[in-house]
C-alpha cells in the first residue's frame, strides 16, 4: 500500500516529509550526544525533545484527518479474525511508513546518550518507546473516530482542529518560556515532570539508577500492553457497532423579530447558521479573539493601556474570515437560485447578518478602548470603524460571490481539509486587503487634514465621512455581488458544489 | 412556443470537458401529465433536469415552462416550478420548520400563509415530530420529504423531482404518490426521474427513456412499453442485455 501511495505529488510530499523528519531526527540525536554545562541537563533536554515527538504523534491523527485511513478496520470486519489478531496486524501496519521510521531514528538518540552497559538498556528502550507513541496515536485516532460518528462529535472535531492548528504557536510559546530555565539547569520541577512523564521513561531508563531503569522499562511495557488492549476494545466497537443517532430537539437560537420579507428571512437564516455551524462559530470566535489579543497585547508587554485600534483590526479580520460564505454553504445555493429574484435578497441578508454580528463588538471596542489609553485616537477610530464596517460588509459579499471556492461537505469528516485553491486564495486575500485600504482612505484623509491644520472640528468630520463611505460601499458592493449572483448563479453553484 | 406544454426541452446540449453529458435532448411534457424520466446511471437525467430548472447553464438549446423560456425570463419561469434536486445540500443548520418558513418568506409569501402551509405539509409528510430538529440530523428519506415540502410550498404548476422516492420508506412513498396524484389531477404536471421501472410504470402517464445523453424513446407509457413490461422494453431500448446468467457457477455449490 505504501508503494501504491508513492505516486506523483503524494510521492513528492512523502519524500519531503521524510527529509524533514530525518533532519528532526538528526537534531534529536545531536541533542542526545551533546554535552551541557550542568550535569543531568542533557537528560532533561532529551526528555523534553521526546515529549515533543510524543505530542507530535498525538496531534498527527487530528491534523492528518482522523488518522491514517488506508487500512480501515471495517475492511476486516467480515474476515474471520479475532480482535487481538486484528489489533496486532494493524499495529504492524502502523509501523510501516515514514513517520515511524523517522521517529525510530530519533529515539536511537537513547543509544547515543547511553554509556557503557546502558547501551543494551537503550536498545531495549528504543522499540518500547516507539511502540508507546505509535500506540498512543492509534488509540487517540480510534477514540476520535468513535466520537466523530455523531454530528455533535463532528462539530466538536472542528473546534479540535482549530486548536490543533494553533498548537504550533502554543508549543513555540511554551518552549520559549521554559527552554532557558531547562538548559541552565535551574528548573527542578520541570525536569521532574519531564522525567516522570511516559515520554521520558526511556531516557530515565538509560541514565537513572538501576532500579529506576528497570522500573521505567517495566512501566513502558505495562503502558504498551494497556494501550494495545484499549485499542483492541475500540476496534471491536468500531467494527460491530452502528452509529448512534443523536436526536436533540433544538428550538430557535436567536433572531428575534425580523421583518417577514425575503431579506428578513435570509437575515434570520444567516444568524442561526452563524450561531449553529461550528465552522462559522470558529470564524466568529477567532475574530473576537484576535481583537482581544491585539487590545491587551501592549498591556502584557508593559506598554501602558490597551491598544485603541483593536476594534479596527477586529473588523478587518472579521471580513477576512467571512470571505467565502457561499463556499461554506456549498450546494445549498440551489434553493436560492430556484426562488425567483432571491439572489439579491440573499446577498443583502448576508451583509446585514454579518453587520449585526461584527458591528456591536466593534462598537464596544471602538467606544471603550481609546478612553483607557489614548483619547486622542477617538477621531481616527470613530471615522474608520463605520467606513470599515460598511465597506467590510460589501467586501464580504463581493468575495463570497466573485472568489467563491468549494469547501468539504459539512456532513463529512471535519478534518477533511480539502484542496485549498492556493493561488485563488492568495489573490482573494490580496483583494480584500486592497479594497479595505481603499475604504479607509477618505475618512483617514479628512482626519489627517484636520490634525495638520489644527482644526479639531475638521478631524471630527471624519466620522460622518466614514459613515457615508461605509453606507455607500455597503450598498454599491452588495448590489454588484447581487447582480453577479443573479446572472451567474449556476456558475457559482457549480464552483461551490464541487466535491473536495 | 407551445402553451399547452408544461415543460419543453429542445435541442438541449451540455458537455463537461470532452464528455457529452446531454446530446441535443428534445422532450415534451404535456400539462396534466405525470412524466417519468428513466435511464441507466450517468445517462444525463440529472443534467437535463438541472438545465430545465435553471440550475445548470446549457451549452445550447432551450428549455421552457408553460411557454416561458427558463433562461431568457427566469423570474417568471421560476415562479411556476417546484424543484427537488438529488444529493444537494440544504441550509443544514435550520430546523425543518425554520427551513419551510424561510423558503416561504424568501419566495415572498405572506407570513400567515407560510405558517399555515408549513403546518399542513409537515403533518401530511409525517415530519411534525422532527420539525424542531436540525436538517443536518435528518435521515436521507426525511431530507427527501422536507425537500418535497419546499418544492410544494409555493403552489407551483410544474414539479421537477430528481429521484424523489430514493431512500423513502414505503409508507411515506405511498403518501407522496397520493400527493403527487392529487397535484396532477388538479391540473399540475410532474416530471420525475427514477431508475425503478415498476414505480414509473405504475405511476406515470408518460415516459421518456434517456441513455448516453440522448432521448431514445418517449411518449405515453402504453406506447413506449408496447406488449411487454416497461422493464423489458427499457432493457431492449437501451440495447443492453440482462447480465447475471452466466459464470458464477461455484455460487450454487
Amino acid at each position: 500500500m505504501l508503494r501504491h501511495s508513492l505516486r506523483g505529488r503524494q510521492a513528492v510530499l512523502t519524500v519531503l516529509g521524510f527529509v524533514a523528519g530525518l533532519l528532526a531526527a538528526g537534531a534529536t540525536v545531536a541533542v542526545a550526544a551533546a554535552d551541557f554545562d550542568h550535569p543531568g541537563v542533557g537528560t532533561d533536554v532529551l526528555a523534553a525533545v521526546y515529549l515533543l515527538w510524543t505530542v507530535g504523534w498525538l496531534f498527527a491523527p487530528i491534523l492528518a484527518g482522523g488518522g491514517d485511513e488506508t487500512l480501515r478496520p471495517e475492511h476486516f470486519a467480515l474476515l474471520p479474525v479475532t480482535p487481538r489478531q486484528l489489533a496486532g496486524g494493524l499495529l504492524g501496519a502502523a509501523f510501516v511508513g515514514v513517520p515511524a521510521i523517522v521517529t525510530a531514528l530519533a529515539f536511537c538518540g537513547l543509544v547515543v546518550h547511553a554509556s557503557g552497559v546502558r547501551v543494551l538498556v537503550a536498545v531495549v528502550a528504543v522499540p518500547l518507546q516507539l511502540g508507546f507513541v505509535v500506540l498512543l496515536s492509534r488509540v487517540l485516532a480510534a477514540a476520535l473516530w468513535a466520537v466523530l460518528r455523531s454530528r455533535r462529535g463532528r462539530d466538536l472535531g472542528i473546534l479540535l482542529t482549530a486548536v490543533a492548528g494553533m498548537s504550533g504557536f502554543l508549543v513555540q510559546a511554551v518552549v520559549r518560556a521554559l527552554g532557558p530555565g531547562l538548559v541552565s539547569g535551574d528548573a527542578p520541577v520541570l525536569s521532574a515532570v519531564l522525567r516522570w512523564a511516559p515520554s521520558g521513561w526511556g531516557t530515565v531508563a538509560v541514565t537513572g539508577s538501576w532500579p529506576t531503569a528497570v522500573a521505567a522499562l517495566a512501566g513502558l511495557v505495562a503502558a504498551n500492553v494497556a494501550l494495545l488492549a484499549l485499542w483492541g476494545v475500540l476496534l471491536v466497537r468500531r467494527t460491530t457497532r452502528v452509529a448512534a443517532t443523536t436526536e436533540p430537539t433544538r428550538r430557535r437560537a436567536f433572531g428575534g423579530r425580523l421583518p417577514a420579507t425575503p431579506v428578513g428571512a435570509v437575515i434570520g437564516k444567516e444568524l442561526r447558521t452563524w450561531t449553529r455551524d461550528p465552522r462559522r462559530r470558529v470564524a466568529l470566535l477567532s475574530t473576537v479573539l484576535i481583537g482581544v489579543i491585539i487590545a491587551v497585547g501592549p498591556m502584557l508587554s508593559g506598554d501602558g493601556g490597551p491598544s485603541p485600534y483593536a476594534g479596527i483590526a477586529l473588523v478587518t479580520f472579521g471580513c477576512l474570515l467571512a470571505g467565502n460564505l457561499y463556499g461554506l454553504d456549498g450546494s445549498a445555493l440551489w434553493h436560492t437560485l430556484v426562488a425567483p429574484g432571491a439572489e439579491r435578497a440573499d446577498v443583502r441578508g448576508r451583509q446585514v447578518a454579518w453587520l449585526l454580528l461584527v458591528g456591536p463588538v466593534t462598537a464596544l471596542f471602538v467606544l471603550v478602548l481609546p478612553g483607557f489609553s489614548e483619547p486622542g485616537a477617538y477621531p481616527w477610530v470613530l471615522a474608520l470603524a463605520p467606513a470599515l464596517l460598511g465597506g467590510g460588509a460589501g467586501v464580504v459579499a463581493l468575495l463570497s460571490v466573485f472568489a467563491a471556492y468549494p469547501m468539504p461537505d459539512q456532513r463529512a469528516s471535519p478534518f477533511a481539509a480539502g484542496r485549498n485553491p492556493g493561488v485563488l486564495r492568495l489573490v482573494q486575500q490580496l483583494g480584500i486587503a486592497l479594497l479595505l485600504a481603499v475604504v479607509a482612505l477618505p475618512p483617514v484623509a479628512v482626519v489627517f487634514v484636520g490634525r495638520a491644520a489644527g482644526v479639531p472640528a475638521v478631524s471630527w468630520l471624519g466620522m460622518p465621512v466614514g459613515l457615508a463611505v461605509g453606507g455607500a460601499l455597503f450598498w454599491w458592493w452588495g448590489a454588484l455581488a447581487g447582480r453577479r449572483l443573479a446572472s451567474r448563479g449556476p456558475e457559482v453553484l457549480a464552483q461551490v458544489g464541487k466535491p473536495v | 412556443m407551445n402553451e399547452g406544454m408544461a415543460l419543453q426541452l429542445s435541442r438541449l446540449y451540455k458537455t463537461f470537458g470532452s464528455n457529452i453529458a446531454v446530446d441535443h435532448v428534445d422532450l415534451q411534457v404535456p400539462a396534466g401529465s405525470f412524466f417519468g424520466l428513466v435511464g441507466p446511471n450517468g445517462a444525463g437525467k440529472t443534467t437535463s433536469l438541472s438545465m430545465a430548472v435553471g440550475l445548470l447553464r446549457p451549452d445550447g438549446g432551450t428549455a421552457s415552462i408553460f411557454g416561458v423560456d427558463v433562461w431568457a425570463d427566469p423570474l417568471r419561469a421560476k415562479a411556476l416550478i417546484g424543484v427537488l434536486p438529488d444529493g444537494m445540500a440544504l441550509p443544514e443548520r435550520l430546523t425543518g420548520r425554520e427551513l419551510l418558513t424561510y423558503m416561504g418568506l424568501l419566495r415572498g409569501l405572506p407570513a400567515a400563509t407560510v405558517a399555515e402551509r408549513a403546518d399542513e405539509l409537515l403533518a401530511v409528510l409525517e415530519l411534525a415530530d422532527a420539525q424542531h430538529r436540525l436538517v443536518i440530523d435528518y435521515s436521507a428519506g426525511m431530507r427527501k420529504k422536507i425537500g418535497l415540502a419546499i418544492a410544494l410550498l409555493h403552489a407551483p404548476r410544474l414539479l421537477v423531482l430528481d429521484e424523489p422516492f430514493e431512500a423513502v420508506d414505503p409508507v411515506s412513498a405511498s403518501t407522496i404518490r397520493t400527493i403527487l396524484g392529487r397535484f396532477v389531477a388538479s391540473g399540475g404536471a410532474v416530471v420525475l426521474s427514477s431508475h425503478v421501472m415498476a414505480l414509473v410504470e405504475q405511476l406515470c402517464t408518460h415516459v421518456a427513456v434517456i441513455t448516453r445523453g440522448r432521448v431514445v424513446a418517449a411518449g405515453p407509457v402504453a406506447v413506449v412499453r408496447g406488449a411487454t413490461s416497461l422493464e423489458e422494453a427499457f432493457v431492449h431500448i437501451v440495447g443492453g442485455h440482462t447480465g447475471g446468467g452466466e459464470g458464477l457457477s461455484w455460487l450454487a455449490s
